[in-house]
């Protein structure tokens, strides 16, 4: 039986309504399939740079730029031998022959994206093992096919793990997973929020929906898995996940249509009001001398629920107009600045979006140093206060830039993001949560 | 459904009414000035009068776009759809009776302005946007009576004077002396850019405003003028918000109707 009774109308990413009445329930990281099935890509999906592995070994260039070894050079043909590299990898990363491991052959032999075996995954306690079992063998792959000699096989080992274990990461290295390694984790369960915004708008093909779907399921599933959603905050997060990232009743596309020719952002934030109180979620609660009427709400959740919508679509208004990533700070400060003055209620995250705007425009505008939006994330010191309801905007924000930064999302992502956006459930969540919601309502 | 208008802005003194006239976009700010297009492009100083503006990347035609349902739906502003650089416009407003607070800059710019991006620090206010969307936002912004000369300063760089007494004529102190009072003319003239560059010709912005005029119009609370503590609905309101805020983070489901 469903814990909690809201229901909600599913839509896809062109607000075109999917299924009704659907159990917040089942959009829960806790019982949705295809959210599941997107954290165990994450963990199990890696990308390797063969293309990059060919020219360090090549040049000597290994373990981090600048790095270069004088006569320690190898000159494999890595790229043209990427089908015979990718069975033999298959081969060794398999645990039984009908299990889950997948390696397929992307720009015609320059990345490879990785799937290791969820037993594998399911043998051990850490995430890593995608990263480690890929690059491990990898380096015995290449060794055996290309017959590498006892004194050379360093430079292979350097070539794909780069500087790493002299490093805590693996520097200069080739192969890449979304997640980054557990010690640059900033506290528990936040490993699923170390995932920087180049990458996600990336996998989703700068689909600004997707974007914030992708980004926002990362975050809610952090959530849960860092101690925040759950008892008394489970169904603020179901919530905010439904409507802000998935577009639950189509909250978001609305908004943004309704503004879309020449809204501002604080036609935003009336259009967030106006919903709200059509749609019972607040009400007035009392008028002051001045005519100012404070408004109140039963469901405070909800209330938060719209309001992380209308903070998603007033980042789309703005920096979708602007088609620039760099105004997302300015919006996540004064979205809630002035939703607040408008009704009296708090804003999203009840203040911690505010204060996360704050930091974040500091370090996104060259004052204290810092980056664009694309290299934030969820795990990031000035961007892990609110609660997984500022990174799906930066996420989308991302999408919408058309290209006013110096460090391009291309450029920060590197092979990642285009090789993991060949998983369909990456690059179109929406979709896939969608119908996996519907799949499973019944038995909620 | 309820009959919902805007409000804007909460309390119940002179200083909450003008923000809220400030903040509410059908409100037309009054003319008070009139600086040419060039002039206000030399006081910025991002390019030359009439010289083409620079692009950051390719027209949103040329280049075309990723499928993406919201770059569909919403409307690129003219910049962005020509590609212009970002460029910004930055304020210092003095603690005297100014018609703005930095946090109205903010405030106002969102609620009248599309596609800008406005920080506040202490002692300024950049609003940055597209080169061409800039320059009509700026026009608003320095004509209108939200900006007065001696107390308002087109500050890039070297901002500090917010907090200072203002001198023998009433004028905000500039470490890089941008401004002057020209004594024949009882206007102020700008005589370098907002970077402090020199300009060629000196750019008259007008006569500061009177005492009276500001504190009549001004959005700023000083225990001079009136004082944050006479707003009993405001202080309500901000306790309220703390309150609210605090709860929430408590247990939100116990937070109803209140």
């Amino acid at each position: 039986m469903a814990k909690y009774p809201d229901k909600i109308d599913l839509y896809d990413d062109r607000g075109r309504v999917f299924a009704s009445k659907v159990p917040v329930e089942a959009l829960s990281p806790l019982r949705n399939p295809a959210i599941q099935k997107i954290i165990s890509y994450v963990k199990q999906c890696v990308s390797v740079n063969l293309e990059g592995i060919e020219k360090a070994l090549a040049t000597g260039e290994v373990g981090g730029k600048w790095c270069i070894i004088r006569g320690r050079s190898l000159k494999l043909d890595l790229v043209k031998n990427a089908e015979s590299i990718a069975d033999s990898l298959k081969n060794c990363l398999q645990v039984t022959k009908d299990d889950d491991t997948d390696v397929k052959v992307l720009k015609g032999g320059k990345h490879l994206l990785v799937q290791v075996p969820a037993k594998r995954l399911n043998a051990g306690v850490e995430y890593t093992t995608g990263f480690t079992a890929t690059a491990a063998a990898l380096c015995c792959t290449i060794v055996e096919n290309f017959k590498v000699n006892i004194w050379d096989a360093d430079m292979v080992h350097a070539a794909v793990w780069g500087r790493y274990p002299q490093t805590m990461d693996p520097l200069g290295g080739n192969v890449s997973s979304l997640l980054s390694v557990p010690q640059q984790n900033e506290g528990m369960g936040y490993a699923l929020r170390n995932v920087p915004c180049a990458h996600i708008a990336l996998i989703t093909k700068k689909n600004a929906m997707n974007a914030a779907a992708l980004s926002s399921i990362l975050e809610q599933a952090a959530m849960f898995e860092m101690g925040d959603a759950i008892g008394n905050f489970e169904r603020m997060h179901l919530l905010g996940l439904a409507y802000q990232g998935l577009n639950a009743n189509n909250l978001v596309y609305d908004i943004v249509k309704e503004n879309a020719k020449t809204g501002t952002l604080g036609d935003v934030v009336v259009s967030t009001v106006k919903r709200a109180i059509a749609d019972g979620i607040i009400k007035p609660l009392e008028k002051k001398a001045s005519g100012y009427t404070a408004y109140t709400t039963e469901d405070l959740n909800k209330w938060n629920a719209y309001a992380a919508a209308g903070l998603l679509a007033g980042t789309m208004i703005t920096c979708g107009s602007a088609r620039s990533m760099q105004h997302c700070p300015s919006v996540f400060i004064y979205f809630n600045d002035l939703l607040e003055r408008e009704t009296g209620l708090p804003g999203v995250d009840f203040g911690r979006v505010a204060g996360t705007g704050v930091e974040m425009a500091f370090f996104s505008h060259s004052i204290y140093g810092g980056g664009n939006p694309a290299v934030f994330n969820g795990n990031h010191i000035v961007t892990r206060h609110s609660k997984g309801f500022t990174i799906p905007c930066v996420a989308a924000a991302v999408a919408l830039d058309a290209g006013t930064v110096i460090y391009t999302p291309e450029k920060i992502s590197g092979t990642v993001g285009e090789t993991l956006s060949e998983v369909p459930e990456l690059r179109e969540p929406l979709r896939y949560v969608n119908e996996a919601a519907v799949s499973i309502h019944g038995g909620i | 459904m309820a009959t919902y208008k805007p409000q804007y802005y909460p309390g119940s003194t002179k200083i909450a009414k003008n923000r809220k006239k400030y903040m509410d976009p059908s409100y037309k700010l009054k003319k008070l000035r009139t600086i040419s297009d060039d002039d206000l492009v030399k006081l910025m100083g991002h390019r030359v009068p009439g010289e083409a503006y620079k692009s950051v990347h390719p027209p949103l035609e040329e280049m075309g776009e990723p499928a993406c349902p919201i770059r569909e739906l919403v409307e690129p502003t003219p910049g962005a759809k020509a590609g212009d650089r970002i460029r910004y416009i930055q304020f210092t407003d003095s603690v005297y009776f100014t018609p703005l607070t930095p946090y109205m800059r903010a405030w106002m710019g969102h609620n009248r302005y599309r596609g800008v991006d406005i920080g506040v620090l202490s002692g300024r206010v950049p609003l940055e946007a597209r080169e061409r969307d800039l320059e009509k936002v700026a026009k608003d912004l320095v004509e209108t009576e939200i900006f007065d000369p001696a107390r308002c300063g087109i500050r890039g760089a070297t901002v500090h004077g917010h907090a200072l007494r203002l001198d023998e004529n009433g004028m905000m102190f500039d470490a890089l002396r941008r401004f002057v009072f020209d004594k024949k003319t009882g206007e102020v003239v700008y005589v370098k850019d907002q970077i402090g560059v020199p300009l060629d010709k000196p750019i008259s912005v007008g006569k500061p405003l009177k005492e009276e005029e500001l504190r009549e119009m001004t959005s700023e609370y000083r225990v001079d003028g009136v004082p944050f503590r006479e707003d009993k609905e405001m202080i309500e309101f901000i306790q309220r918000l703390h309150m609210l805020r605090t709860e929430a983070g408590f247990d939100p489901n116990k937070v109803k109707g209140i």
